[in-house]
């Protein structure tokens, strides 16, 4: 308690001051001349060699010291950027498209289910289910994440708020059709509307949200360190410069300390150069191979899966469907341009060359070519009249030439090479990662050799005015 | 020691200072506004109906062309005789007139019998017949285009459609009526002035609805199955159409009730193209027949639980 005292009293703030001459004057007063002061006094010794020469070291030494900080603080908050693309931001973007895709498939499912006569499937009932709580999980998922992005938290809101009222219209289409009652048929109707008027859209906002925050954090960490790249320039140069001057005033070529120091300012220079080039290539390639890829593949999938809705319901409509067969029309040119060669499919194609994901894309325009000829057929027996036959094209998974067979083994290929896309994301960053691995204690280690390169270097220099 | 004191004295100052603000209430963590039910696609509060009751009487509405069971060569019935089957425009959602059986995928009801008779005189087989499922407001169009030899779906004849198509002889006799919930006070259509009252776009109901003086509120839907989800979604407070749609909701729904006696006459005959008057003869033929025995048998199996004993509309010819 004591120490306490004394250490409050009222000499102590003054003895951390150098002993100026105080007298009358207030500590208030004598802060203010403090600037004036130290001005005064680096004129002062500025006029003779060896200060000059103290000038010069301390400036030296805090470049170091400031260089080291900042680029080793770049190199860290790099890594941590892309340990959180890895961790955090490319599963939040990948948790809302499957909310997207989920939700979709659910529509199309809820549809084939209901159009069954009889009993409804197993399968497309399991597959329902599924469909929905995935989607309640990625929702959960994506939801953690939209604090502080108000766009994103309406997306969540409205997404929380209509998810259950969906279901239940879906449950109530299932319970009066299961009755033989043509409600049940209005009520899906209804179900699907709500989908695609205020659920789908919302999931598409937040979809787009995320992805739009990956790309934005891929740049971040692709980007060029100007302030750690100035700096670090800056101390070569000053450091070039005084051994110049020195070798002027001395006649004497090297200084040890100092060649020391200009080795370690060079050998940061190099390391760091080669560690973020490589870095940024791999993450930029992990934007471009991977989840710009996978946002094509992703939007492919979602037009897949709003078609085939569309391609159901049509016959769900019974006769009030021509809506959604025109829809199915600008969907499937999405997918697939209007001769069946092009939009993102063709898209996705010409990015895979060469990558994993080739082989999937092509089997997927394979699949996707084989389901529009199908649904052309469908259409077809469905405008002359034979709907059942239709229906059995359209949803029978047991045909092979049919449109439900078509539609998932493209929906399987396009997950697939989905997947291969997400792999090259992670191979790269992961790998981009890596070469920056020990760079952050490196750069510093370096700062503080040069540091004290200049100290000592410059200190023997010194030495010899006394 | 004096530290310790002037410690105490700043934390009890502090706590004092913290203790006059006030806490404020708690915070609503996920404030919802209104909640917004869903709707079927296209539900449309009608605001202005078109009120064309004024040309009803400048036809004879009922009559039609003389009946005529012959298929001449180079008739219409004979193309599609050629064709090996009748292509009819139905409903597939208005339960008991025409609608799928989910279990078995068949269409079945009232109207369906009455089409597959007119396939069975042209071809001596019921089941010569293919079925296009039609809405209300594609049955002229559907006609027009030739994409349906016949329609049979609830059709009423009136004077504005018979001036694009034509129409068989009147083989059912309707009226509108309300469908209210089963908790329901409102007896009659007026008893629900300023109430929403559902039907379907440009039926003759809609605009009955429209005319009505205590001035319901008409809701229009693309489908008459919409019209029983909006009203078990509370979203409207009766349907008022023909009484023969009500019946095929009322069987859907038991908490629901058809009130209010019969304020209109909707006279249901077989669509046909304008140009197929040979057509309408032979249909007409085909519904004298009809009315010999087969009409009774599918009223009774249909009908007669809901709506009571009825017999066939007798024929009136031009």
């Amino acid at each position: 308690m004591t120490s306490t005292v004394t250490r409050r009293g009222p000499g102590a703030p003054g003895t951390e001051q150098p002993e100026e001459p105080r007298g009358q004057r207030s500590g208030v007063a004598w802060l203010l001349d403090l600037p004036a002061n130290a001005v005064r006094g680096i004129t002062r010794s500025a006029a003779t060699t060896p200060g000059r020469l103290s000038l010069i070291a301390t400036g030296l030494v805090v470049l170091s010291l400031l260089t080291g900080l900042v680029g080793t603080l770049a190199v860290q908050d790099r890594g941590n950027t892309i340990d959180g693309l890895i961790d955090h931001r490319e599963p939040l973007a990948a948790a809302a498209q499957q909310v997207y895709r989920s939700l979709s498939d659910a529509d199309a499912t809820a549809a084939s289910a209901l159009l069954s006569t009889g009993a409804e499937p197993a399968e497309l009932r399991e597959r329902y289910d599924f469909d929905i709580a995935k989607a309640g999980a990625a929702l959960a998922k994506a939801a953690s994440d939209s604090a502080g992005v108000p766009e994103a938290a309406r997306q969540v809101n409205i997404l929380s708020q209509q998810m259950p009222v969906y279901t239940g219209l879906v449950e109530t289409a299932r319970a009066n059709n299961r009755q033989g009652f043509p409600a049940g048929a209005a009520y899906l109707r209804e179900a699907s509307e709500l989908m695609r008027a205020k659920i789908l859209p919302a999931a598409h906002e937040l979809y787009e949200i995320d992805t739009e925050r990956l790309a934005a954090e891929q740049d971040d960490a692709a980007g060029f360190p100007w302030l750690t790249a100035l700096l670090v320039l800056g101390l070569l140069a000053a450091l070039i410069a005084t051994q110049v001057y020195l070798k002027r005033r001395t006649n004497r070529v090297f200084n040890v300390g100092l060649v020391v120091a200009t080795v370690a300012v060079g050998i940061a220079i190099l390391w760091s150069a080669a560690a973020m080039t490589v870095q940024s290539v791999l993450v930029s390639s992990g934007s471009t191979d991977g989840t710009e890829q996978v946002d094509v593949l992703v939007r492919a999938r979602i037009a897949a899966l709003q078609a085939r809705a569309d391609e159901t319901l049509t016959l769900v409509a019974r006769g009030g469907g021509a809506e959604y067969e025109k829809e199915f029309g600008e969907l499937s040119g999405r997918l697939a341009g209007r001769d069946g060669q092009g939009g993102l499919l063709a898209e996705a194609a010409s990015r895979a060359s060469g990558e994993d994901s080739a082989g999937h894309i092509e089997s997927a325009r394979d699949n996707a070519g084989a389901w529009l000829r199908a649904h052309a057929q469908v259409r077809e027996l469905d405008d002359s009249g034979e709907y059942q036959d239709a229906v059995g094209l359209a949803i029978d998974g047991g045909n092979r030439d049919g449109a439900a067979q078509a539609f998932s083994r493209l929906d399987q290929n396009l997950a697939a090479a989905i997947g291969a896309g997400r792999q090259n994301f992670l191979d790269d960053t992961t790998n981009g990662g890596r070469a920056l691995t020990l760079l952050a204690p490196g750069f510093a280690l370096l700062a503080v050799i040069a540091a004290l390169g200049t100290t000592l270097g410059i200190r023997e220099r010194l030495r010899e005015y006394r | 020691m004096r530290t310790k004191q002037l410690g105490v004295l700043a934390s009890a100052l502090a706590l004092l200072l913290a203790g006059c603000g006030s806490p404020g209430a708690p915070v609503d963590p996920a404030p919802v506004g209104s909640v917004q039910p869903p709707t079927p696609a296209n539900a449309v509060v009608e605001t202005d109906v078109a009120a064309d009751g004024g040309t009803e009487d400048e036809c004879n509405v009922e009559a039609s062309l003389p009946a005529d069971g012959n298929i001449a060569a180079g008739s219409t019935m004979a193309e599609i005789r050629e064709r090996g089957h009748l292509v009819a425009g139905v409903d597939q959602n208005t339960y008991l007139f025409g609608f799928r059986n989910p279990t078995t995928g068949q269409l079945e009801g009232f109207d369906i019998d009455i089409a597959k008779q007119v396939a069975e005189a042209i071809f001596g087989d019921p089941d010569a017949i293919r079925f296009r499922a039609i809405s209300s407001a594609q049955r002229i169009p559907a006609l027009q285009n030739g994409d349906v030899d016949i329609v049979v779906r609830t059709f009423s004849i009136t004077c504005e459609r018979r001036a694009e198509i034509n129409f068989s002889t009147v083989y059912y006799v309707a009226g509108q009526r309300v469908l209210v919930n089963e908790s329901s006070d409102a007896e009659s259509i007026s008893d629900l002035g300023g109430k929403r009252v559902c039907a379907a776009k440009s039926s003759t109901s809609l605009k009955n609805i429209a005319k009505v003086e205590t001035k319901p509120v008409p809701v229009s839907v693309d489908d008459w199955s919409d019209c029983l989800v909006m009203l078990q979604q509370g979203q409207v407070d009766a349907v008022s159409t023909d009484d023969t749609i009500l019946a095929g909701m009322a069987q859907q729904d038991p908490t629901t009730k058809i009130v209010g006696e019969r304020f209109t006459d909707e006279l249901y005959g077989i669509g046909i193209p304008k140009d197929d008057e040979d057509m309408v003869r032979f249909v007409n033929s085909v519904l004298e027949t009809v009315r010999g025995g087969q009409w009774q048998q599918s009223y009774d199996r249909w009908l007669r639980e809901r709506l009571g004993a009825a017999a066939p509309p007798k024929p009136l010819y031009q």
